[in-house]
């Protein structure tokens, strides 16, 4: 660590934690009940009552054991799939294709669990269906990064681009060689029972969310404490610096976007087979989005990414009861999303000089 | 018809959507701003003509709507980046979602309602010509007006003095603000127009192609005009023969199935994006020097990593 570095890093460990956590909590509560009023307003707009909107979605989604269960369940991908936005982030990269490398590690997944068949054993599937997955995450995280390095194409552009590339692919394997059935919506065949992810025990909520858990730490610890977290930081700060006091640039921003598309793999992987067990045209829809805009919410930080995960996953297993309780679509749930993130995007920042 | 014809025609009024929301995107880009919400303004665009024609048995009124909600969501990102400093990726994805749920919550008394949606005006002899006829000249009057639209925001983008002040916000905005004008004022009228014609996109997806209202009904088709400005390099003309040849390879699957043809459609649905990731590694560098040099710095400015 420079000298530099060391004073910075010291500066930031005197402030208080109490001051450093007092205006993030601040900021949320601000933003959500902003957008819990607006939303009242649109709700009364729809002719429903956004008070029994609200106590139903308390009661149905956070005073009841499954729906709770289920909030975990589905945190479980925007976590992994909100680290793979931030590690890439660290190195100045903005990775917008999660989306695609969640599909690409379930088809990884998928495709391994295919091919091995009902005759090996689960441990040996769930291994092959792991490495399968981040395989296929990183293959198409480092598309983009090959492009990067070799024809100069913004990743931001040739990630997004690469999430529809994935979907038609996604299509193209489901409605026809990875069929199960030519009638019926069209979806792969249900993965073995011996190849599910196990469930922490009493609960229904797989053992993805351990993992997904124990990955933020680590990605912490790389990230703050290590020579490479270091490095890719610099590299992102200032890229001709880092190449003037010799760092290998190109090799820095390949190991990042790869590392990223590996934890999105490992996204698809676990909601491939801890949660829909098959292939289907609707497969990962939207985690991969919804994840990056979880890891702005968390301004890009590991710890804060599982706050915002929750809050993410609390709003869309919520959408069950605005349809039961309040009478409206389930969709409808995304102007709440939407609502609280502009509060926070807009209206929490320092204002910044134009773009960024 | 032929198979030519048929995609041909197809690819015209699939593609048509997709050019109104292209030119608008391309607009907004000259600026300095990229907009991923463009899928969202094309939704409220559809829900809002779609309503208000069903209401008002109007379609033009709906035309003006949908406009309107198109520019609406746009604008708030363009005060949200331009005026907030919201990350333009972040802040575009969110009004997507918003739009997925007001579309959602507004559009649901719409389903399966009937709407006065465009006619097809043949065009008197122009439409009996063989094969230029049916491609272009029998089609509904908001496909029409697509064609006047390129020529009309080339003109004003490179030929007027507000076009060159937007182009200039795009590319030296210092240089705008030493000559008294506001850097952020250009920016947010680019997007809103921009916003305004993805609108107009939407509405004739709703209220002309498929006259119909149904949740999530745009389908990906802001982010393939997303694709289409990267592939046209910014030019409004290359917009409209690449929209066209979007609007082909989505229109080739249908035509080929109708004729018995055993054909994927998904690999078809992904020419648009494989054909602008090729152009970008083929131009490469070369494809960056073409962007406004703002809407480099958007790219480059890497998100706070701390």
């Amino acid at each position: 660590m420079s000298a530099e570095a060391k004073v910075a890093d010291a500066e930031v460990r005197t402030v208080p934690v109490v001051a450093r956590v007092v205006p993030v909590i601040a900021r949320w509560v601000g933003a959500l009940s902003v957008a819990l009023v607006l939303f009242s307003v649109l709700l009364l707009l729809k002719g429903a009552n956004p008070i029994t909107a609200y106590t139903g979605i308390w009661e149905t989604t956070f005073l009841r054991s499954r729906p709770l269960q289920e909030i975990f369940v589905q945190m479980t991908p925007l976590v992994l799939g909100a680290l793979a936005v931030a590690v890439p982030a660290r190195a100045g990269l903005t990775n917008v294709g999660g989306e695609g490398q969640i599909i690409m590690g379930g088809v990884g997944a998928c495709g391994a669990s295919l091919f091995l068949g009902d005759t090996a054993s689960g441990g040996v599937i769930l291994g092959a269906m792991i490495v399968c997955a981040m395989l296929a995450g990183a293959l198409w995280a480092g598309l983009a990064a090959a492009m990067r390095l070799v024809a100069g194409v913004n990743e931001a552009i040739s990630t997004l681009l690469l999430n529809f590339v994935a979907l038609d692919l996604l299509l193209f394997l489901i409605y026809q060689p990875w069929r199960e059935s030519p009638t019926g919506q069209p979806a792969t065949k249900e993965l073995v029972d011996v190849a599910k992810l196990p469930v922490i025990s009493g609960t229904q909520v797989n053992m993805g969310l351990v993992l997904a858990i124990g990955l933020a730490v680590v990605v912490f610890v790389v990230l703050t404490r290590t020579k490479w977290g270091f490095k890719i930081s610099v590299a992102g700060g200032n890229a001709e610096a880092a190449r003037r006091s010799g760092l290998n640039v190109p090799v820095l921003i390949l190991s990042a976007l790869l590392i990223g598309g590996a934890l999105a793999g490992l996204a698809g992987m676990i909601q491939f087979a801890g949660v829909e067990y098959k292939l289907r045209a609707s497969f990962g829809y939207q985690l991969g989005y919804t994840s990056f805009l979880a890891c702005w919410l968390a301004r890009h930080q590991p710890f804060p990414i599982l706050v915002a995960a929750f809050v993410f996953a609390a709003l869309s297993v919520s959408s069950d009861s605005l349809q039961l309780d309040a009478g409206v679509p389930a969709a409808s749930i995304h102007v709440l999303t939407a609502l609280i993130l502009i509060a926070v995007l807009g209206f929490t920042a320092q204002r910044k000089k134009a773009t960024a | 018809m032929s198979l030519f014809v048929d995609v041909l025609s197809g690819g015209v009024s699939g593609g048509t959507s997709i050019m109104y929301a292209g030119v608008g995107e391309t607009v907004s880009e000259r600026a300095g701003v990229i907009n991923l919400g463009t899928e969202g303004s094309m939704l409220v665009g559809a829900l809002g003509s779609y309503a208000v024609g069903v209401e008002t048995g109007n379609p033009w009124v709906g035309v003006l709507a949908g406009a309107a909600a198109g520019g609406a969501l746009a604008l708030l990102h363009g005060y949200l980046v331009v005026r907030r400093g919201a990350s333009q990726f972040a802040s575009g994805l969110s009004l997507l979602f918003l739009a997925l749920g007001l579309t959602s919550l507004f559009g649901a008394t719409y389903v399966g309602q009937p709407v006065v949606g465009f006619d097809t005006w043949e065009i008197p002899l122009l439409s009996d010509l063989p094969v230029l006829g049916p491609v272009l000249f029998q089609h509904d009057p908001l496909l029409y007006l697509g064609y006047v639209l390129v020529p009309t925001v080339w003109f004003v983008l490179f030929k007027t003095r507000i076009g060159l002040l937007v182009r200039t916000a795009g590319e030296r905005a210092d240089s705008l603000t030493v000559h008294g004008y506001s850097v952020d004022a250009m920016r947010i009228g680019a997007v809103t127009a921009g916003g305004v014609l993805a609108g107009m996109g939407g509405a004739h997806l709703a209220t002309a192609y498929a006259n119909a209202w149904f949740e999530n009904m745009v389908a990906g088709r802001g982010f393939i005009a997303v694709a289409l400005v990267i592939f046209a390099t910014w030019s409004p003309w290359r917009v409209l023969g690449g929209a066209y040849l979007f609007g082909c390879a989505i229109a080739l699957g249908p035509a080929l199935q109708a004729r018995a043809f055993e054909i994927n459609q998904f690999l078809l649905d992904a020419v648009p994006f494989v054909l602008t990731l090729a152009v970008l590694t083929v131009l490469g560098k070369r494809t960056l020097s073409a962007s406004p040099a703002e809407l480099k710095r958007v790219f480059e400015n890497a998100p706070p990593s701390g």
